[in-house]
């Protein structure tokens, strides 16, 4: 177990740090003149040498990358011009545009992002997982075709789309809802969630035909093992023998694939955090991307990195608990 | 391919003395709704091809503007019922600009449908090649290629692309670049399920025998397990084609899609969601072409899957790898 | 230049606007009628009102903000030396006294500008605000730290040019005098007779030394103004404002600050605010948007509707969507080619791709349809509304391509319907009646701005759009025309390369000028002038119309910003 989770701990570094390097290179190469963009449109070429200086744009990139990883270490000094301030480590550095610390920034968007995708999950995992135990208990009839087109219509929609109409009926016509505002959970749980209600669904509806389809396929798997033959010769009722014992064989795929949307959930709802005015990672994310924010983009990617990585690793202890023949290697 | 229909057979489950393609059209014909979609998609597939054809049967074009048929004063909102739709325009002009909407929903079938399939190609042919290696080769080859997929997997496909698409020159032909950039982005989940399968595969008795018997690590993987992932990456690329289809609409979204004038479906629906209101078949004619597609192909992949291997077809699981028992 | 506002189509991330404070704010009932018949219109100190804005109020430091006239919100914090008048219409273009007596006293050639401070001026925690802090406030403006905001300064001031600000270069900056602690003078390199339009930006706002925190002023800046920040959360992506006690309303005659509390929330999608306006549910009933423009879908729903098409407001800001010509690249070298382009374009597609005649109004000046600018009609390549396909073939065959010829457009990726594909492919639809082929080059939203601005790399045709620092002709004209302003190496708006002897003089000239109404017509006549170079192909001015909530009164729009003044509006 001991040596499972080492070498666990030990490639999630060896990821975030090989995704720190893309990075770093994609967005070196990427057309945009940061000081000046930094600077402001009107700024004379000798401020724009000024703002590259301050922000050390004129160092070679691995110096700049070395920079970044000391501050990880190290953490960093800076000065705000009229004193000298400490990034304590592990230092994302400051974002080029907002002086903000990183760090701090992923702290601020880190709740919203969470927020969402947890409630999202729950409602694509009711959602997927319902429709597909239900599709394969009915397969082949015209109750699992209906199912399948609901779930699909999903997948066939982008979030834009769902998320807006879906907006002007429920808060603008039909006025069930309030139009959504983050809400802090620690301020106003009940808000939290009346707010959140929306995106959650609609980016539940995206995700959930991927569930449906795969709880249906190993369900029917399992269906058609010879044990569940055993028991339903047993006289077991259908309705056991659907909800114990084929469901808990569908368990270990869904676990697994939710592992992976939920990990790029959190910063992959950038349209559902864009449209909803959500004030999450993602969003953030583009926003940094367009002005070329670097130690933003960086500090983000890890961030969503990292949740990829952990939900994995979550993923397969489930994944040992739910089917004990695994063994953690 | 029909050797590899023939081979995908888990033992036991083959029908003696019968071809596998002939059992594979058999099964697939008996499945209805499967041909039906099989038509669908032939019909789409038949539209986009033909859509030059179309437009000239219909007399319009699909970059041509038509002011006059759009109120200027409220926004750009076509004249007339129902967007606008007469003899001379099928289903009605865009807002704003008048363009022949049948013109330019054929003409976004091609864009749609051709950058989805360049990009699912991609895709699978990346993830098939990187999951069997990764599968069959050395522990370091494993280790190596299934960091770097975890690394792929890790990376916001959005943002990646975002930025990918504004280095490449803009002389770069857009449609592929875009088919490009999803494709060597979003092969990673298909390369995890790629290699958990072919883990499966490898302690199955036949490719042990093939093993023991000393034929060469491409020879097994042609002959032998080739044909024993091609059910779950067709399932798994029926669900690809759509939610690519959808990445390339959410690249619209942000900006960086296919070109104007060039329609695309992401980008009719990109435009055409604060129309929900004012004109609602400006939404309502790309969003249910997508979902006619998604609907189509979904069916089809289930039936061809049922029809590749009725019983093993839904044993195939989304996996992140594990060593897991062979229940065949 | 100052970008205006966001249009609500989705914008979503791909634009960012560069611009850091948008002054622009929208619109007020197009009717008041429809709306005092229905009750109390007078309106009363009180309540909360709520700004739903797209883009965060970032950099909330008035050495950093890019304003006209000092903005809306900011300008509810910042007081400056002279601000702009808080009227309707033409008499909102007016330049007036804020924190200063007057709009400044002038010497004989407007080289130096004195102002005296009003007495009893207050910040918010009740010292008196001196000459001094002004000057100080101006000079942190020039800190690398704090890049941002308008040319001018460094550009005016004596001495100015390689100044870094007070936090490396201890010694000030002589060119600003402060005898007293009521009096400031300004000694400025050459004659500028629209100081006090300058005076008006948020850099002109006072700046205690002792509470200057450098970068992080920004999260609690000092308010000299009717409100005090109380929280400024992610960079301005929320603001809340409350009253600040100290100041006082016999100070200040612009400002009436009706509302106790002001809300700014942001980040939100253009199209969700529009919708939210429309519902006026809750808070919403009293909330505005400074930002946010009715796109075209919103207003072809919204003219359907009586309810809300009385709350939709309509303003003018000084804009200018064109064609810009590079002359130094073939064949936009001859001006038959530019004449040709000019004759042939379309502006009934243009006006209709950039949201219709409600949102646009057709181009054929440079200068902004309006007074202040010195707006002189002319149309020296009449187009009519669907272009002169005819005339424009016979310019080409004397230009040498009697079989038409196949240009490069470039434009901005980004759906801002200015720079952007929309009206990149009406202009292609367009000439190609004319028998010229356009190839489309949509290059991204910073590429863009990189490409067109940059000497070096800069296309021959591209599509370009110019705002007001203020509703006057010269920052409207110098910056593209003059030919001194051309930069070789680094941001360049002059696209046209234009250094024509006889203009930059008359440039000068109106420059001496103290009279504002008699620069305005040497202005107009000056674009003219210009206008028959064919540089630029002057495709619309748009219009503003924004929805305000349905309990929102007092809404007043100026031609300075076009935009609903956040000062007046009062919520009950």
């Amino acid at each position: 177990m001991t040596g499972f989770l080492l070498r666990r701990v030990l490639g999630a570094v060896v990821t975030l740090l090989a995704i720190s390097v893309i990075v770093y290179v994609v967005f070196y190469v990427t057309p945009g003149n940061v000081a000046q963009i930094t600077c402001g449109p009107r700024c004379s070429p000798e401020q724009v040498d000024q703002v590259a200086q301050q922000l050390r744009l004129d160092d070679p990139l691995y110096v700049r990358y070395w920079h970044f990883l000391e501050g990880l270490v190290a953490g960093q000094d800076y000065s705000t011009g009229t004193s000298v301030e400490h990034c304590s480590a592990p230092c994302l550095g400051l974002s080029y545009q907002s002086d903000q610390q990183v760090t701090q920034l992923i702290l601020n968007k880190l709740p919203v992002s969470l927020s969402l995708v947890f409630g999202a999950m729950v409602l694509w995992l009711i959602l997927g997982v319902g429709t597909g135990v239900l599709s394969a208990w009915r397969r082949g009839r015209l109750s699992e075709r209906l199912l399948t087109g609901v779930t699909l219509a999903g997948v066939a929609t982008p979030v834009f789309v769902i998320g807006l109409v879906l907006m002007i009926v429920v808060c603008g016509q039909l006025q069930l809802l309030p139009f959504p505002q983050y809400v802090n959970l620690t301020d106003d749980p009940e808000q939290w969630a009346w707010n959140l209600l929306l995106p959650w669904l609609s980016l539940a509806l995206i995700e959930a035909a991927a569930f449906a389809r795969l709880t249906r396929a190993s369900m029917l798997e399992t269906l058609a093992d010879d044990h569940i033959r055993t028991f339903r010769a047993y006289g077991v009722g259908e309705r056991s023998v659907i909800g114990r014992h084929a469901l808990r064989g569908a368990l270990a795929p869904v676990i697994a694939l939710n592992a992976n949307n939920f990990g790029s959930a959190v910063g992959g709802a950038v349209l559902t955090e864009t449209l909803f005015g959500l004030p999450g990672i993602g969003q953030e994310l583009v926003h940094a991307v367009n002005v070329v924010d670097l130690p933003v983009v960086v500090g983000m990617v890890l961030v969503i990195g990292f949740f990829v990585v952990l939900a994995n690793a979550v993923a397969d202890v489930l994944y040992a608990v739910a089917d004990r023949r695994v063994v953690l290697a | 391919m029909s050797e590899a229909l023939v081979a995908v057979e888990t033992p036991g489950a083959a029908v003696p003395g019968v071809s596998g393609a002939g059992q594979f059209w058999r099964r697939l014909r008996a499945q209805r709704a499967a041909m039906v979609a099989a038509g669908v998609v032939a019909l789409l597939v038949l539209v986009a091809l033909a859509a030059p054809l179309l437009t000239a049967l219909e007399g319009q074009d699909p970059n041509t503007y038509h002011s006059s048929l759009v109120d200027s004063a409220r926004g750009g909102v076509p004249i007339g019922s129902l967007g606008g739709i007469s003899g001379d325009h099928w289903l009605g002009v865009e807002p704003q600009t008048g363009r022949d909407l049948f013109a330019r929903l054929v003409y976004g079938a091609r864009v749609s449908l051709g950058v989805a399939l360049a990009a699912t190609i991609v895709q699978v042919l990346i993830g098939v090649v990187v999951g069997v290696s990764a599968a069959l080769g050395s522990r370091w080859v494993d280790q190596l290629l299934s960091r770097f997929t975890d690394v792929i997997v890790a990376l916001p496909l959005m943002i990646m692309s975002l930025a990918l698409l504004a280095i490449v020159p803009s002389s770069f032909p857009r449609p592929v670049l875009v088919a490009l950039v999803i494709g060597l982005i979003g092969w990673g989940t298909i390369a995890k399920i790629v290699r958990a399968q072919t883990l499966t595969l490898k302690q199955l008795d036949h490719v042990a025998a093939a093993r023991l018997s000393g034929w060469g690590t491409w020879r097994i993987a042609r002959r032998e397990l080739l044909p024993g992932i091609a059910a779950p990456i067709i399932t798994y690329a029926a669900l690809l084609v759509p939610s690519n289809i959808s990445a390339e609409a959410a690249l619209s979204f942000l900006g960086v899609g296919v070109k104007p004038p060039t329609p695309s479906w992401g980008q009719m629906l990109t435009a055409a969601d604060v129309w929900y209101q004012a004109a609602p078949q400006y939404l309502l004619l790309p969003a249910g072409a997508l979902f006619l597609t998604v609907l189509a192909l979904t069916v089809l992949g289930d039936g061809v899957r049922t029809a590749l291997d009725p019983r093993a077809a839904s044993r195939l699981r989304v996996g992140t790898g594990r060593k897991r028992e062979a229940k065949a | 230049m100052r970008q205006p506002s966001v249009i609500a189509r989705r914008v979503a991330a791909a634009s960012v606007s560069l611009v850091l404070a948008a002054g622009a704010a929208a619109c007020g009932p197009e009717d008041n009628d429809a709306k005092s018949s229905g009750g109390d219109s007078t309106p009363h100190k009180g309540g909360t009102l709520t700004v739903l804005n797209s883009e965060p109020q970032t950099d909330f430091d008035p050495a950093r903000l890019y304003t006209s006239g000092g903005g809306n919100v900011p300008s509810l914090v910042f007081r400056t030396l002279t601000t702009r008048n808080r009227e309707s219409g033409a008499a909102g273009a007016k330049v007036v006294p804020d924190l200063a007596t007057d709009t400044g006293r002038p010497n004989k050639d407007a080289t130096v500008w004195t102002y005296t401070l009003k007495k009893g001026l207050k910040y918010e925690d009740g010292t008196a605000i001196t000459s001094a802090d002004i000057k100080y406030g101006i000079e942190r403006s020039f800190a690398p730290e704090l890049s941002g905001g308008a040319p001018y300064l460094r550009d005016w001031l004596v001495g100015a040019a390689d100044y870094q600000g007070p936090y490396k270069d201890k010694g000030g900056l002589d060119a600003i005098e402060t005898p007293d602690d009521r009096t400031i003078v300004f000694h400025l390199n050459k004659p500028e007779g629209e100081f006090p339009f300058l005076a008006t930006q948020t850099q002109f706002a006072p700046v205690p030394k002792a509470k200057d925190t450098g970068t992080k002023y920004e999260e609690h800046p000092v308010s000299s103004g009717p409100y005090k920040v109380v929280k400024n959360e992610n960079d301005g992506e929320t603001v809340l404002l409350e009253r600040n006690t100290h100041w006082s309303a016999s100070t200040d005659a612009e400002r009436k600050a009706y509302p106790d509390k002001i809300d700014v929330r942001s980040g939100l999608d253009a199209s969700v605010i529009n919708q939210r306006l429309s519902a006026s549910q809750g808070a919403d009933s009293a909330a505005v948007t400074t930002d946010t423009n009715l796109g075209p879908a919103e207003l072809a729903k919204v003219t359907g509707d009586k309810e809300l098409a009385a709350r939709v407001g309509t303003g003018h800001f000084g804009y200018t969507n064109y064609i810009a010509f590079n002359p130094t690249v073939k064949p936009f070298n001859n001006v038959k080619v530019r004449q040709a382009i000019s004759y042939a374009i379309d502006r009934s597609s243009v006006v209709n791709a950039a949201g219709g005649s409600s949102l646009a109004e057709a181009a054929t000046t440079f200068l902004p349809n309006q007074k202040s600018f010195g707006y002189e009609p002319y149309d020296l390549f009449p187009a009519g509304d669907s272009g002169n396909a005819a005339k424009a073939k016979e310019l080409l065959k004397e230009a040498g391509y009697p079989n038409g010829l196949t240009v490069t457009l470039t434009h901005n990726n980004a759906q801002n319907f200015k720079t952007s594909p929309e009206i990149a492919t009406a202009i292609q639809d367009a000439l190609k009646k004319a028998g010229i082929t356009v190839k489309l080059q949509g290059l991204e939203d910073n590429n863009y701005s990189d490409t067109v601005h940059n000497v070096k790399t800069e296309p021959g045709f591209f599509l370009s759009a110019w705002g007001a620092d203020w509703p006057s002709g010269g920052p409207f004209l110098a910056p593209i025309f003059d030919g001194r302003q051309i930069v070789k190496d680094g941001a360049n708006f002059n696209s046209g390369l234009l250094n024509d002897k006889s203009v930059n003089a008359e440039i000068d000239a109106i420059n001496k000028l103290t009279d504002l109404d008699a620069a305005a017509k040497r202005w107009g006549a000056l674009d003219k002038k210009i206008g028959e170079q064919a540089l630029t192909v002057p495709l619309f001015h748009p219009v503003y119309k924004r929805l305000v909530g349905k309990d929102i009164k007092n809404v007043v729009i100026s031609d300075w910003t076009g935009v609903l003044d956040i000062s007046q509006v009062a919520v009950k």
